[in-house]
């Protein structure tokens, strides 16, 4: 498939767009997840959603997205009160709570899933698509409802921006200021399912919570501003759907939920590598600067306490009487030279005037950084 | 044995096996780690198949319960990295690795007898078909031998280890310097968990693991906070709703391991409104009490600050407290029939024993000691009784 085609396949145009808003609004509700260690509510809530979808087939006996996507809502909301509940009122933790709600009503889903492909309506087969996800059933208008509901939350978050970050990071404090934070806790909680909802179409149930988390923990690697951790997030979950989408259209027998959740963990994997800030690689080296420093001083230490004993401070050692000291070699001389702490001649060294003052005050914390 | 037997059987032995690693897993709030071991055995499982050509081969098992371990193991370092949180890093590798899974699936669609939905959901109605026939002598189900050799291991590991198991899930510090090894004992858990995950999942699909593994734990520790009943107890939970599940599924013609989860879900929901002391209803109970207790200590202490005939009067203190009409009734009633006040002529005074009680009450509340509410909770509280 060439590039021309696909900006002009209409399908495959509808099913870009479509999983590109769905990346950038589960990006950004994502973020909020991720920082408020609910990282798993999204996993609970997208299973939770399952009987809802079932439910509101039996009763309405239709197949428009529309209502079953609102049953899923409906679910998904009674999931999350439920949760609450659990971890409230009695003594089990989050995580029991949260695997006891996914399991128990993900089986209860499937339990009436297979009760309906028992009846004798014609109409039941589709309904697995929302297990597994199949981006290549959407149409215009999911697309377009997607696009209405990431307008929405986009508007509601820039209207509470204020409140959600306080709550975020300093609950007792929203608290004191006279700020009604079961109504945002629930605000905040409404739109993450309501993000997880949208997505089931396309994603499905099982692999809906990465794309919650993957983005925005990728994102929170390169910043520690909420805005731009929010921005970043919709960015890269925008670019995993592109991309996955496009990989997996460009082979057979790909499904685009998981490729779009593996374009996903690749950007959260080169970010835990790569970013500046907390990378794993940058820190390394970070840490093996620091040490070499600290070997460094060490060396210089060394010859002061040799240099201490003679009034004249810059008379000449030979190199040899380090080897009593196992901490120096060729390379740490010559960058000891290079910072102007020692000067050598052939075989010998001797300490300059800086390097004695800097080694006498090595363990004198007082002075400023030099 | 007729299969409608050895299902029941299988259902039995399959939740007898997962409720014990279960109950540790919820006891060591790692609840999530059998959702996320659950998901991620799938690429082992069709890796393994690739090598195999066999879905029953035992390697089967050991390559998806060595792909559970490595889901355990990577957690562990993205969390050691400090990048992000614990949740946050099951999250992340968890449908990484379903992913990879189900894309080779996929792939291989045409020569693999293995379906995403199959390791989903499981098929329990199949599973008595799949003999064991040594010499032509049939030795009943494969799955039921499975899952039964697991089961005796792991009942044979926590009687060799309950004391460790026990130390080590209470009291980390206390174990590791009694000379337990904890993370010896929380990969070993680990591993019975992934097998356990693994040989069930054949049976009763990915997710009914889960709800295997964590609703009889949770519901049980609703009801007891002693780790041998709770332990006795959830296996008991696991196995009655694993035969009430299929009848229930046969009665309305569904998935047996749906039905299975449903009633274990119903039952869930039973207890967590029922439990004698932990049960919803019952904190609710205890909740209103103390702020009952806590309206009469404030009505107390705030007559004994006031002297004054004038501050005393009923429609005052109504006033003055801002409590509604109704609330103000009702604790001056409760007040006076445990005869901590009298009211004369519509002015509310302490009696003796009203005096005495709020000095105590007092002195906590200076003190701050423990000790001091101790015998007041058994003294004055009367109306509880």
């Amino acid at each position: 498939m060439d590039i021309t085609q696909y900006f002009t396949d209409y399908t495959l145009r509808t099913i870009t767009l479509g999983t590109a808003v769905l990346g950038a609004i589960c990006g950004m509700l994502g973020s909020f997840a991720v920082l408020r260690k609910q990282s798993l509510l999204g996993d609970a809530i997208s299973h939770a959603a399952l009987p809802g979808i079932a439910v509101a087939f039996l009763i309405t006996g239709a197949k428009d997205s529309n209502v079953l996507l609102l049953g899923a809502l409906v679910s998904g909301l009674i999931g999350v009160f439920w949760i609450r509940g659990i971890t409230t009122k009695t003594h089990l933790k989050t995580d029991t709570a949260l695997g006891l709600i996914l399991s128990l009503f993900f089986g209860f889903g499937m339990l009436l899933l297979t009760y309906i492909q028992k009846q004798p309506n014609a109409n039941q087969a589709g309904l697995d698509k929302y297990l597994f996800g199949q981006a290549a059933t959407l149409v215009e208008s999911d697309v377009l409802l997607m696009v209405i509901v990431t307008g929405i939350s986009l508007l509601v978050m820039l209207l509470f921006w204020k409140e959600f970050k306080l709550l975020l990071f300093d609950k007792n404090y929203a608290m004191t200021l006279g700020f009604n934070t079961k109504f945002i806790d629930g605000l905040i909680s409404f739109f993450i399912v309501l993000a997880i909802v949208i997505g089931l179409q396309t994603v499905g149930v099982v692999l809906m919570s990465a794309m919650l988390l993957a983005p925005a923990a990728a994102a929170r690697q390169w910043t520690n501003s909420l805005s731009t951790m929010v921005i970043l997030a919709a960015i890269f979950g925008a670019f995993s759907g592109v991309f996955g989408t496009a990989i997996s259209a460009s082979q057979n027998n790909l499904s685009t939920g998981p490729v779009i959740v593996l374009v996903a963990a690749i950007f959260v994997i080169v970010s835990f590598l790569f970013s500046p800030e907390r990378g794993i690689i940058f820190k390394q080296i970070r840490l093996i600067k620091n040490r070499r420093d600290l070997q460094l001083k060490k060396t210089l230490y060394f010859m002061y306490d040799i240099v201490r004993d003679h009034d004249d401070i810059s008379r000449p050692h030979a190199i040899r009487i380090l080897n009593s000291f196992q901490g120096f070699t060729k390379k740490t001389l010559s960058k000891l030279e290079e910072k102007n702490w020692i000067t050598i001649q052939g075989q010998n060294w001797s300490m300059t005037e800086d390097g004695f003052e800097t080694a006498a005050n090595l363990y004198n914390n007082n002075l400023p950084e030099s | 044995m007729s299969p409608m037997i050895d299902i029941q059987l299988i259902a039995a032995v399959t939740a007898a096996a997962c409720a014990i690693p279960g109950v540790f897993l919820v006891l060591r709030k790692m609840a999530l780690i059998s959702d996320a071991i659950s998901h991620s055995i799938l690429p082992g499982i069709v890796i393994g198949f690739f090598i195999t050509h066999d879905l029953a081969s035992p390697w089967l098992i050991i390559f998806a319960a060595f792909s559970g371990i490595i889901t355990v193991v990577l957690v562990e370092l993205i969390q050691k990295t400090g990048l992000v949180k614990e949740d946050t890093a099951i999250g992340l590798v968890f449908p990484a690795l379903f992913s990879i899974g189900v894309i080779l699936i996929a792939q291989n669609a045409n020569d693999v007898h293995l379906d995403v939905d199959a390791v989903l959901l499981g098929d329990l109605v199949y599973a008595p078909f799949d003999r064991l026939i040594i010499d032509n002598a049939d030795f009943g189900p494969k799955g039921l031998w499975t899952i039964s050799v697991i089961l005796v291991i792991t009942l044979v590991l926590l009687f060799a280890f309950y004391k460790e198991l026990k130390i080590s899930t209470f009291d980390v510090g206390l174990s590791s310097a009694l000379g337990f090894s904890p993370v010896i004992l929380h990969y070993g858990l680990m591993s019975v968990a992934s097998v356990t995950t693994v040989a069930a999942f054949d049976a009763v699909g990915a997710i009914l693991v889960v709800a295997m593994m964590i609703t009889p734990a949770a519901a049980a520790y609703l009801l007891t906070t002693d780790l041998r009943k709770m332990l006795i107890l959830s296996v008991l939970f696991g196995v009655g709703s694993a035969i009430g599940g299929y009848w229930f599924a046969r009665w309305l013609d569904a998935s047996i391991s749906g039905s299975i989860t449903t009633v274990l879900g119903l039952l869930f929901l039973l207890i967590y409104l029922f439990a004698p002391s932990k049960g919803l209803i019952a904190v609710l109970f205890r909740q209103s009490r103390q702020r009952i207790e806590v309206s009469l200590l404030t009505f107390l202490l705030h007559l004994n600050n006031h002297d004054s005939e004038n501050e005393r009067r009923v429609a005052h203190l109504q006033e003055h407290i801002n409590w509604r009409k109704v609330k103000a009734n009702s604790v001056l009633q409760l007040a006076e029939k445990n005869n901590m006040i009298t009211i004369d002529n519509q002015i509310v005074s302490l009696t003796d024993k009203g005096l005495e009680f709020t000095e105590k009450a007092l002195d906590y509340i200076i003190t701050n000691k423990d000790e001091k509410i101790e015998d007041m909770k058994d003294d004055f509280f009367l109306f509880r009784g």
